[in-house]
């Protein structure tokens, strides 16, 4: 039996601090995607408030929030499921990068990136703090993992997450190009694939900010490693995939990559990572 | 050490670069909604590439600034900016700043030419004179001033501080002199154009490579084991078989021009001091 996930790619570029350009944005996306009958629909890391080493984050959270509830709305009259990304605030008013999850009206789940960007011309450390929670949802059409950018430069997290029973992890990302970023991100994805037999899905914004380009070419790559998908570089884009859910069991039932991971090793890993902590 | 010096760009990249850079000429005019960009044209090979790539980005907004200085600027150079705005259907005007150079130099009567600063600071007094001149046009015509300074150059401090630095963006900012050949090439720039020794036309004669004592080639893979591959002076030279003399010397240019990449040093009074503290995006919409 074939369970077929049908999402839309939203390749949007979301203007820094343009919450109301970037809430139509996304709102044209969740529209396009109910044309095209998909289950869920995914936008970009922060493309409700735009992505860049801004103060301008501090003013606009509050319109950020405020934003999201009307697209929650939004999701609910269109019947759709989706995935955006926004600055969430807690009770005691920090910030983070966070993707939230939407379904039948409401805000199903919420994750906050873990691995903050603070080299080079990345200052998110300035703004947000790093979740240290990796959690999978249960939605009508199959078990979601969410990953935002450098989240998925570690294999802890994808790992965290295969282990928790996702049948799919999405990437949301504002990666900005600079030589030789495509093929790293393709590596990188492939190998995250590869390390877990599971498909991933890479949705990068597009756009200039500052001078700073964000490549776009956001990918689908099946639970086998291949790249099924590839939206156009650099300019916005909507696509929807179909993504096989059943793939990965079929594959790992042969393989010994997930089935065959053992608990020695893994508490092994983390004797060593303490070990390392002591030198590093 | 095994380094890959990966200077010069693949095909796909120059493809891929140029439709970069015309994306962020046409963002920057739309971002601050001017109606138009404005390239000091020398006839060289960056202003041109700097001007071919405006032309593909704004079409008919690109105005193109030839100002010549008579007697001292290479009558090839004019030649070369007049076949390439042929060439492309390029908007123009030629000044010549013969006039106002002058009009600078008998404002200062101890000037005798014999000591070096003050051939230097009547030199510079020439893409001074450039930058009022397009900045006049921009105000004037609701424009903004495209930069056409290289990476390479940015990094020496191989510019006039206030003069042809002084601009509102720098598209070709991130491309080493060697790229900007590839791209210039890539684009369809005459090769008479690309081929000829750079200069800033300062003085007559004048030419980059002699100025600065190396080769762009040199100076380029340098600058790329320095800036891009982040070794020191002395494994930089080990690499590239270069006297550790040589390195540093373009090391000491990189060093000694920081000033001349950011805006003057404020006096920090505040927890919020605007050059040190403060992180605001250009781009607001």
């Amino acid at each position: 039996m074939n369970r077929i996930l049908k999402a839309g790619i939203a390749q949007i570029s979301a203007r820094l601090g343009d919450i109301e350009y970037n809430k139509t944005q996304i709102i044209k996306g969740l529209n396009l995607g109910k044309e095209k009958e998909a289950d869920i629909v995914v936008f970009p890391e922060l493309s409700l408030i735009g992505f860049g080493s801004g103060d301008i984050y501090l003013d606009k959270v509050e319109e950020n929030l405020e934003a999201l509830k009307s697209i929650v709305e939004e999701t609910g009259k269109l019947n759709i499921w989706a995935i955006i990304g926004y600055v969430e605030k807690d009770e005691r008013g920090f910030f983070y990068n966070t993707a939230a999850l939407i379904g039948e009206g409401e805000i199903k789940g919420k994750f906050a990136k873990t691995q903050l960007t603070n080299y080079r011309l990345f200052d998110e450390k300035r703004y947000f703090k790093p979740g240290s929670n990796l959690p999978v949802f249960n939605t009508p059409f199959g078990k979601i993992g969410i990953l935002i950018c450098e989240d998925v430069w570690f294999p802890e997290a994808s790992r965290a997450l295969t282990f928790r029973g996702a049948e799919v992890i999405f990437v949301l990302s504002a990666s900005p190009f600079d030589r030789g970023k495509i093929d790293i991100w393709d590596d990188f994805l492939k190998v995250r694939v590869l390390d877990n037999i599971i498909p991933i899905v890479f949705v990068n914004m597009s756009g200039i900010q500052d001078g700073v380009t964000y490549w776009g070419g956001s990918a689908y790559y099946s639970a086998s490693g291949k790249l099924i998908k590839r939206l156009k570089l650099l300019e916005d884009d909507f696509d929807i995939i179909q993504i096989d859910l059943e793939e990965a069991k079929r594959l790992r039932r042969r393989d010994i990559r997930v089935r065959e991971v053992r608990r020695e090793i893994l508490e092994e890993v983390l004797k060593a990572y303490e070990e390392m902590s002591k030198w590093m | 050490m095994d380094v890959n010096i990966e200077i010069y760009l693949k095909e796909e990249e120059l493809k891929l670069f140029k439709e970069i850079i015309v994306n962020s000429i046409k963002s920057r005019l739309e971002s601050v909604k001017a109606s138009i960009g404005i390239v000091a044209l020398s006839g060289g090979v960056d202003s041109s590439l700097v001007a071919v790539l405006s032309k593909e980005a704004i079409g008919d907004k690109l105005l193109c600034l030839i100002m010549p200085e008579e007697n001292i600027s290479p009558q090839e150079d004019i030649e070369h900016a007049l076949e390439l705005v042929k060439k492309f259907d390029i908007n123009y005007r030629i000044i010549d700043i013969k006039g106002a150079v002058e009009w600078f130099k008998n404002r200062f009567d101890e000037i005798d030419f014999k000591d070096k600063n003050e051939r230097l600071a009547v030199a510079n007094v020439k893409p001074r004179v450039r930058m009022i001149l397009n900045y006049l046009y921009a105000n004037a015509l609701n424009g903004i001033v495209i930069g056409t300074s290289n990476k390479t150059e940015l990094l020496l401090g191989y510019g006039t501080k206030y003069g042809d630095i002084a601009v509102d963006f720098y598209p070709i900012g991130d491309l080493y002199k060697t790229q900007v050949w590839q791209l210039a090439d890539y684009v369809g720039i005459p090769t008479e154009i690309v081929r000829k020794k750079p200069s800033a036309g300062l003085w007559v004669g004048q030419t980059d490579e002699e100025e600065l004592g190396h080769t762009y080639y040199e100076i380029d893979r340098v600058l790329y084991c320095l800036v891009e591959l982040e070794l020191s002076v002395r494994e930089t030279s080990k690499i590239l078989n270069i006297s550790e003399e040589a390195v540093n010397d373009i090391y000491r240019r990189v060093v000694a021009s920081e000033h001349k990449r950011k805006i003057p040093i404020i006096t920090r009074l505040s927890r919020m001091c605007l050059d040190k503290d403060w992180k605001y995006p250009v781009d607001r919409h």
